[in-house]
């Protein structure tokens, strides 16, 4: 479903991706874990082209969109629901007209069914009465729940999230978990997430690629990952005080 | 690098800024046929509020001084030839062609322009810019189009109003420190000013409050680096508007008074 072929990209002179190969596939929670400035982010921005390979390129199904333009580059990122690390709400309307904002701007729904709509996805996060909150007023875990609820109401096929945990307590970590799984199980959306918090991924990935310092040093299913012998995976497992059985057997009993 | 190379990167920089600015900007005026949708709409009227009542305190108060001074100084000059009656001329023809559309400029550019730009740097660092963009909405149609237009239908409207106040502000100069009275004051206002004179003010007015979206927006957008970022942005804005309304002024009188 998406596809890296040899990405490259330099930020501010330094090699952020160096020639990396990536192949995601519908209906997976695909997790890319890696320490901070291993290039997680950069990756998915280069999947809605947020940014542009210096030298290779993304394929979302059978599109370009390195190379996309316009009403096509539109299209494809209509495909994407995209959770960012902050929620990214416009403080200035409600978190139920955050959530209607792509329908309000894309489609000519009249504005009853876009609030239905909306209220329907906030109720699916778990925030019913937030409607007429502002952003302000809300947590930090309920703003990513109003981001997650924003990224699906345009029913995409694949939604992107960055770091959808951080900053968040283990508690709300575990029920944002949740969600996403659910999404996966309940209707069929590809995920790719972006975190630092190896829990979220030895629980609900059904892949994890691990990078470091642009490259992806390794890739496969939780259990896979865990067994990993690369010693890059293993310092990053013990930083979090995962040992190979504790953590899958933590997993698996999720 | 040497000096003559520096200063030649800076102008290459400040002409592919001015550049990207311009093109931001023609998208903005190509984007005025969406200004009566749903969510714009309302945005533009909100704007309207924003930049013009919110501003009128300090408008009030600076375009009283302005018309205060203005008729002290020619007054005590005129008074000299005993022609102090006709400071209401003097103030007047200088708020309507020079200073009204100028003192509101920069004061929609210091308080409104250096808003816009720090709402919009803020943005660009929460990624609220990217997010729009992957909602497939354009950045320049639902942030930068509706504060244009607002700017532009709102400026003439607080340049009349400096105008009005200002001209209030040198009569009362002239009734309480030169002897004027009101009567002889705005008689001798309309005797020389001319319909040319309130309506190249007002052209003015509106160039500035377009100059003040395109400056402001177009930093904003081009925030990086966090806090200090949107701070950098900010302060450039107010520069480069006071600068830009300043030297658009020049010409556009130039323009219209050979």
């Amino acid at each position: 479903m998406i596809r890296f072929e040899k990405v490259h990209k330099r930020l501010g002179g330094r090699v952020v991706l160096d020639g990396v190969d990536l192949q995601i596939e519908p209906g997976e929670t695909f997790f890319i874990v890696g320490a901070s400035g291993a290039g997680k982010s950069v990756t998915l921005k280069h999947m809605v082209r947020l940014l542009t390979p210096d030298a290779g390129r993304v394929w979302v199904g059978d599109d370009c969109v390195s190379t996309a333009r316009g009403h096509k580059l539109e299209q494809i990122r209509s495909r994407f629901g995209v959770l960012f690390q902050g929620a990214a709400l416009l403080n200035w309307i409600s978190a139920g007209e955050n959530v209607g904002l792509p329908l309000l701007e894309r489609t000519n729904k009249p504005e009853h069914e876009i609030e239905k709509l909306a209220r329907e996805k906030l109720a699916l996060v778990g925030l019913a009465e937030a409607y007429d909150k502002m952003p302000a007023e809300l947590s930090g875990g309920m703003r990513k729940r109003v981001g997650l609820a924003r990224a699906i109401i345009t029913a995409p096929e694949i939604v992107l999230y960055d770091e959808p945990t951080s900053g968040l307590d283990p508690v709300t970590s575990r029920a944002i978990d949740q969600l996403i799984d659910s999404l996966r199980r309940e209707l069929g959306i590809t995920s790719v997430v972006v975190t630092h918090d190896l829990h979220s991924a030895l629980a609900i990935a059904t892949r994890i690629a691990m990078l470091d310092e642009g490259r992806v040093v390794a890739l496969g299913t939780p259990e896979q990952f865990i067994k990993s012998p690369n010693e890059k995976v293993q310092q990053f497992l013990e930083s979090q005080y995962i040992t190979k059985r504790g953590a899958w057997e933590k997993a698996a009993a999720l | 690098m040497n000096a003559w190379a520096r200063v030649g990167r800076e102008v290459l920089l400040a002409l592919r800024n001015t550049g990207r600015a311009l093109v931001m900007l023609g998208e903005a005026i190509v984007n005025i046929r969406h200004v009566f949708s749903r969510q714009n709409r309302y945005e533009t009227i909100h704007q309207m509020f924003v930049s013009g009542i919110k501003s009128l305190g300090v408008i009030t108060v600076v375009a009283l001084f302005t018309g205060m001074i203005l008729a002290l100084q020619t007054g005590l000059e005129l008074r000299r030839f005993g022609q102090e009656v006709n400071i209401g001329t003097a103030v007047t023809v200088v708020l309507l062609r020079e200073m009204g559309p100028f003192m509101t400029g920069l004061i929609i550019a210091a308080s409104v322009g250096s808003a816009i730009a720090a709402q919009m740097g803020t943005m660009v660092v929460a990624e609220e810019i990217a997010a729009l963009e992957i909602m497939s909405i354009n950045p320049v149609r639902f942030l930068v189009m509706p504060r244009l237009v607002a700017l532009a239908l709102i400026m003439p409207f607080l340049t009349m109003y400096t105008n009005a106040v200002g001209i209030l502000g040198g009569a009362i100069v002239g009734y309480t420190q030169l002897g004027v009275s009101f009567t002889a004051y705005f008689d001798n206002c309309t005797r020389f000013a001319e319909n040319k004179d309130l309506f190249v003010g007002l052209f003015k007015a509106i160039i500035f409050g377009v100059i003040v979206v395109t400056v402001a927006c177009h930093q904003g957008f081009a925030t990086t680096e966090g806090a200090v970022g949107v701070g950098r942005s900010t302060r450039r804005t107010v520069i480069i508007a006071f600068l830009t309304i300043l030297t658009m002024g020049y010409f556009i009188t130039r323009m219209f008074y050979k």
